[in-house]
């Protein structure tokens, strides 16, 4: 018997409070109450004059319009009346599924509520109908093959390559582009190329260079994070901190490698690399993890791009281990 | 303009994080009261009120206007709201000039606020993913809010535009840290400053915790404020006669410019260039060319910094420091120091008071009113150093940068 898919739903069951009035204290000590409400609005928002250009999203197809008489393309085709030629009449064309990205692109670590979850994610501009005199650029998800977005990836120039979803229902997350030197050459050409034809889900660990240099800092680290898990006692915050994983992670750096084992509140680090690993995380500088010991953090060293993720999955342990540091300090503080 | 406009009153609630003692009812009433009290005016001496308030659902109302009208004594006057994302205090403004410039009306009271911080997300319990999310509805709803676009997102991208463009300026962080040591020491002498207690180093910039790399750390990012603003503005004849009763100098409104850009982004045409703030170029120029007036002129300079990065791209393109080169504001010294300053000196030779509020990084960002808080801090820092130009500036509405400048003239004779 055929069970028909639960569709995903607007408003995550969780995205709700109790309906209640409590007492809040204000800066001066004033009690006050307050209520808990809602201002949702649900909607079933037309296209309307987009609908040519979702209806191609899910053709497979990019359509802009194009200008008759000033040949400017509007990508997506977002009006049929050029604005620059006193309303003249534009017309449908399709675009090449590649472009170049118009700018740097920002990369978003902390997202909107609508978002939690979905972080880090990168959106930018591409820039499609490269052959128009006057265009407007495609605003898009971008993606790498290469594991977590990280700067120095989506650079202004960089070509890139637009790959739809497999499964398209039109909207403009079906559509996302990746940099066209990750696309293997026999697929860059084809239209529309899918999702499921790249690997982005498992991205091979990049290679870290082991380098002399990299020997002292190296050992520095090993000795940090080692002081570090001794001082996660049973019962600790920092232990608290860890409740909930159990996991061990492979750690690459360019002097060295070992591992930290997540179990029952506890962390352990072993030199010898465990046969199996939830994930690898790779820095090239070994310094990243004593920086963070330090009271630094793992997540501000990926999105500087020193330490390399593979997945979002890898996140949420990341953001337990970064609050590790404060956590021993201040059971410090307190004995 | 047709009449000569003069401010002769400007007050604001105190900026805090969250106002729980305070609804946005009386946010609004306090900035009225504030203004009215400090003008010795009641509100029979105004003639039609102008709202800015940028967001309904921060105050969970739609029209959130029409429960103000009678708890600030506008009933039976004209009343006009505007709302134009983070430019939306200036354009209130704009409206009340023109509408007092036009002789529609004598004395108008221009009050702005947002209370945005009762939103609340339950996933993280915490208050700042739901306002982010809320600026959110900034951006359209069939292209860029799908994608996660976020409040940063706009002026960020722009940020990052301009260092493809101009690299080694913006890109420098000790220039933007040093910033934003000078914007903290000012802040600090604002006393409604909603952060005037903090004492911020260029090394805690450095250390503080990348919101999106590489230009934005916590310590670079305006805040989010509670709290409201008021201006009044009146025709010359009105303006003499009601400076009378407190003695304070009138604030000429000497220029006024404003430009917004396309929303879309792109290559040529009219679309939005992603490595310029053409509209903060296009409102000072003419800002200057109504005022009659050169930034070389200009001492005091209030703006709308989002960031850090991004105040320094829009004092480039209201012609105070190169574009490219806008390190200058540190590296030629021309951002006053403000403890040789004090309270009452002028800035010195080609330096330029930015921000003595502290900026919408330390002093606050009540979105509907922050234009507000940079015209009352204009206002005082001119009367109290007899300074005679100033210029207050305002932006937002996402990637179409609705921009405005205001050229500020301290009446002749200063101080009295």
């Amino acid at each position: 018997m055929k069970t028909k898919k639960k569709p995903e739903m607007l408003l995550p069951d969780e995205y709700n409070l109790p309906k209640e009035v409590t007492v809040i204290e204000g800066k001066d000590a004033t009690p006050c109450l307050q209520f808990t409400t809602k201002m949702v609005t649900l909607y079933k928002q037309t296209y309307g004059e987009l609908s040519p250009f979702f209806f191609g999203i899910r053709d497979g197809k990019l359509i802009g319009a194009r200008c008759r008489k000033c040949k400017q393309v509007m990508v997506p085709a977002a009006s049929w009346h050029c604005p620059e030629c006193n309303f003249a009449a534009m017309d449908p064309v399709e675009l090449p599924h590649r472009g170049v990205l118009a700018a740097t692109a920002p990369i978003t670590f902390f997202p909107s509520a609508s978002f939690v979850g979905q972080a880090p994610f990168c959106r930018g501009y591409v820039d499609i109908a490269t052959d128009a005199p006057v265009a407007s650029f495609l605003p898009c998800r971008l993606r790498t093959t290469t594991g977590i977005p990280r700067p120095g990836i989506f650079v202004k120039g960089v070509e890139l390559k637009i790959v739809f979803e497999d499964d398209r229902q039109g909207t403009i997350l079906d559509i996302f582009a990746v940099p066209m030197a990750e696309i293997p050459a026999r697929l860059r050409k084809k239209e529309p190329l899918l999702a499921s034809q790249l690997n982005l889900g498992r991205p091979s660990v990049p290679k870290v260079n082991e380098n002399k240099k990299w020997k002292d800092p190296f050992k520095q680290a090993l000795k940090d994070v080692q002081s570090l898990a001794r001082s996660v006692t049973k019962g600790s915050r920092a232990s608290k901190d860890l409740a909930g994983h159990r996991l061990t992670i492979g750690v690459n750096t360019g002097g060295g490698r070992f591992s930290m084992i997540i179990a029952d509140g506890t962390l352990r680090i072993s030199e010898p690399r465990p046969k199996t690993t939830a994930f690898t995380m790779s820095a090239e500088d070994p310094t990243v993890f004593s920086k963070w010991v330090k009271g630094g953090s793992l997540s501000d060293a990926v999105m500087e791009g020193l330490l390399w993720l593979p997945n979002l999955e890898a996140f949420p342990p990341l953001y337990a281990l970064d609050r590790l540091p404060r956590s021993i300090r201040r059971d410090k503080e307190e004995k | 303009m047709q009449r000569r406009v003069g401010i002769v009153g400007a007050g604001i609630t105190e900026c805090r994080g969250r106002w729980v003692e305070k609804t946005y009812w009386d946010l609004f009433q306090t900035a009225v009261r504030e203004v009215l009290a400090s003008a010795k005016m009641t509100v029979d001496d105004i003639d039609s009120v102008v709202y800015g308030i940028y967001n309904d659902i921060f105050e969970h109302q739609a029209i959130p206007e029409s429960s103000l009208t009678g708890l600030i004594g506008m009933t039976n006057k004209p009343g006009t709201r505007v709302t134009s994302g983070g430019a939306t205090g200036f354009y209130a403004m704009r409206a009340a000039i023109m509408e007092v410039a036009s002789g529609v009306s004598d004395v108008v009271l221009c009050v702005g606020g947002e209370k945005a911080t009762d939103c609340y997300d339950p996933l993280s319990k915490s208050p700042t993913p739901m306002v982010i999310n809320t600026i959110a509805y900034s951006w359209d709803p069939f292209f860029e809010n799908p994608l996660g676009a976020t409040a940063n997102d706009s002026y960020m991208q722009m940020c990052l535009g301009y260092n493809d463009s101009h690299p080694g300026d913006i890109g420098d962080p000790m220039v933007r840290a040093q910033i934003v040591e000078k914007l903290c020491k000012q802040g600090n002498r604002n006393p409604y400053a909603q952060r005037r207690d903090e004492h911020v180093t260029v090394e805690h910039v450095m250390n503080s915790r990348w919101i999106i790399p590489p230009f934005l750390r916590l310590l670079e990012a305006c805040m989010y404020t509670e709290g409201a603003g008021a201006v009044i503005f009146a025709s010359e004849d009105r303006a003499r006669e009601l400076a009378a009763r407190t003695g304070e100098p009138i604030i000429w409104v000497r220029g006024m410019g404003a430009a917004n850009e396309a929303y879309a982004v792109g290559r040529g045409g009219y679309y939005k260039p992603l490595d310029r703030i053409v509209s903060d170029r296009l409102a000072a120029e003419r800002a200057y060319a109504a005022a009659g007036v050169k930034p070389s002129d200009i001492q005091i300079v209030e703006l709308h910094d989002a960031f850090v990065a991004q105040l320094m791209i829009t004092m480039g393109e209201m012609g105070f420091v190169p574009i490219g080169r806008t390190r200058a504001l540190i590296d030629d010294g021309i951002m006053a120091d403000i403890e040789e300053l004090g309270d009452k000196k002028r800035p010195k030779g080609k330096s330029v008071l930015v921000n003595p509020s502290g900026g919408l990084i330390f002093g606050g960002h009540f979105v509907g009113g922050s234009n507000m808080f940079s015209m009352w801090s204009a206002r005082r820092e001119m009367i109290n150093r007899e300074v005679p130009l100033a210029l207050v500036h305002g932006t937002g509405a996402i990637n179409a940068c609705f921009g405005g400048a205001v050229v500020l003239e301290l009446d002749e004779g200063g101080s009295r």
